[in-house]
């Protein structure tokens, strides 16, 4: 079952001179954590702000659990930490807490078992009763990763989640969604560090001028198709002249080969070559690519205009 | 549940304000002065010494003299209340509703399953809640002290807090629009100001009809003068019911409710339709 789908979404700004979303579709399943990427100005904000009732698409449809995003009770298991969020400064953190839990219909009892135990879980149980504007950026972060919490979501938008957060701090929210995502929670993450969506998303999406190039499981994206890296013992040039001359695509570093082959037969046939002149042979491993390779190839497809190969259906995400 | 959460955190975010602490303590002040500045001793029913800031007034009066001149003091105290209140008021919740419109708390509150309407609705009730509790500390306090050192409890004097209430209920509906749409706070008591200072211009317009040059300008002050607030005549209201003189006409009173149903109904269509 999917949690977020997107069906055709449209947004255009100032009369269409702006054309912040065009024909997004996308499919978000249930228990997944779902990133979107894209450079700045890409429309993700715009799309999470359509999804969450701040703004409206200017023609398609969306839905969160089955209903139709022009509901408010749509939010009612929604959780939101905006980029750039400003809690009024007059308030105490748990006060905080319990202004934005009565927001979403938390009953009284809930918020008060609550806020201590997520203020606790964020790492800031000793700040609940200081005036937020005493707090820092990292931990105005981590408030509103509690807010965000606050009515037990099902569905957790994060926007920039470890924005102004310490190294450490960053490692423990990261720890953070992985305990979420265990716990069956659907998330749907903006952000701008590729490694750190790449260590928690299954599927990404992503986005390039309002147009959604990419998406898929992190997995598919960046696999390299047959491409392994062949960890060897030393090899002599003069077999490494003969293994070029029979693997077009053959690259030879220190310690190791860089191949891609056209399918395991070939793939065996080096493995072969490499035993019959009595090379060493360490490893095979397969090679990924990084995210952030994927991203680049997936921004780079779409500005040449050939970005639908690593398109993979919704319903088979 | 929700709704009532979005009255407590707009009378919360008030109270926070120093505006309406300001707003407190000049109340706190007048209450002070006439504790302090007025004295009146009363003898067999008449007047034996009267001071206002220690000046002595210059001769007795029979009592049903001295009722008369308390009811036109009481009188143009409650008009004075009136344009100070709201004047105070308007500055005390001008920034409201633009707070919470400002990128970074916006979203926040609107990803919240309550509906917009809701939302403006709640931020209105909240602000002219807490100007009806200020507008009461001043009106019942000030009666208090003048009905306890007179020893004349001139009760009428207690509605000119409901006609307060009422006109800053109207204008603070403009605000309220004006807000939603420019999302300026100095706009948006800039409005406010603007319709209460230039009441009293429009209900003297017929005055001014000979100083046009079109009779296109005479047709526009008539259309202003119809979809906006009678502040002016609600003042003017407020001076004649005090004064226990009959109320004739109550198309102020009726023309300013309707007015800012209109302006708060617009107010919320606008926010319900705005991408933020």
């Amino acid at each position: 079952m999917n949690i977020v789908e997107v069906h055709n979404a449209v947004k255009h700004f100032n009369r269409g001179r702006i054309r912040a979303l065009n024909d997004v579709s996308l499919a978000v399943p249930k228990g997944s954590a779902f990133g979107l990427l894209g450079p700045n100005g890409a429309g993700k904000t715009t799309l999470v702000k359509m999804l969450l009732g701040i703004l409206y698409p200017t023609s398609g449809s969306a839905t969160l659990f089955g209903q139709s995003i022009s509901q408010p009770t749509v939010r009612d298991k929604v959780g939101y930490l905006p980029e750039n969020h400003r809690y009024p400064d007059f308030l105490k953190g748990n006060e905080v807490l319990d202004y934005y839990g009565q927001f979403s219909a938390v009953p009284k009892e809930s918020r008060q078992k609550r806020a201590p135990e997520l203020l606790k879980l964020v790492g800031m149980e000793k700040w609940g009763t200081t005036k937020i504007k005493k707090y820092s950026k990292g931990m105005m972060q981590r408030l509103g990763l509690a807010v965000a919490l606050m009515n037990d979501p099902e569905l957790l938008f994060l926007d920039e989640p470890t924005d102004g957060v310490d190294p450490i701090g960053r490692k423990e929210i990261r720890d953070f969604i992985q305990q979420l995502k265990t716990q069956g929670k659907t998330i749907f993450i903006n952000s701008h560090l590729l490694s750190e969506v790449e260590l928690v998303c299954d599927s990404v999406a992503i986005m390039n001028k309002g147009k959604l190039v990419v998406q898929g499981r992190v997995d598919q994206l960046t696999a390299s198709g047959h491409s392994y890296r062949v960890q060897t013992g030393t090899i002599s040039p003069d077999v490494l002249i003969t293994l070029k001359s029979k693997f077009a695509n053959l690259e030879a570093s220190n310690s190791h080969l860089q191949v891609t082959v056209q399918d395991y037969a070939e793939l065996n046939s080096l493995i072969d070559q490499l035993r019959k002149h009595q090379i060493e042979l360490q490893a095979v491993l397969p090679h990924r690519r990084t995210l952030e390779e994927s991203f680049f190839a997936a921004i780079q497809g779409a500005a040449s205009g050939d970005f639908n190969e690593m398109n993979i259906p919704a319903d088979k995400l | 549940m929700k709704f009532r959460a979005i009255i407590l955190y707009t009378l919360r975010e008030s109270l926070a304000k120093k505006t309406f602490m300001g707003f407190f303590v000049i109340t706190t002040i007048v209450h002070l002065l006439f504790i302090f500045a007025l004295n009146v001793d009363i003898v067999s029913g008449g007047q034996a010494a009267i001071s206002l800031f220690g000046k002595d007034m210059p001769e007795a009066l029979e009592m049903e003299k001295l009722m008369q001149g308390f009811k036109i003091m009481m009188s143009a105290l409650a008009v004075l209340m009136l344009t100070g209140g709201i004047f105070l008021a308007i500055f005390a919740t001008g920034s409201l509703v633009p707070n919470m419109l400002e990128k970074g708390s916006v979203d926040l509150i609107l990803s919240r399953p309550i509906p917009r309407w809701q939302l403006l609705l709640g931020r209105y009730i909240g602000a002219v809640g807490l100007v009806a509790i200020n507008v009461a500390y001043m009106t019942v306090g000030v009666w208090l002290i003048i009905s306890l050192k007179i020893g004349l409890w001139h009760w009428p004097f207690l509605l000119s807090g409901v006609i307060i209430v009422i006109a800053f209920a109207s204008l603070y509906a403009i605000m309220t629009f004006v807000g939603v749409t420019v999302r300026n706070s100095g706009v948006s008591m800039m409005a406010a100001w603007f319709v209460m200072f230039f009441s009293p211009l429009l209900l003297e317009r017929d005055k001014i009809y000979a100083l046009l040059s079109k009779k296109v300008y005479q047709w526009l002050l008539d259309g202003i003068y119809y979809i906006v607030p009678r502040t002016a005549e609600l003042g003017k209201m407020t001076g004649e019911m005090v004064a226990g003189k009959p109320i004739v006409d109550w198309s102020p009173l009726v023309q300013s409710l309707l007015v800012g149903a209109s302006f708060l109904a617009a107010a919320a269509f606008i926010f319900h339709k705005k991408d933020f």
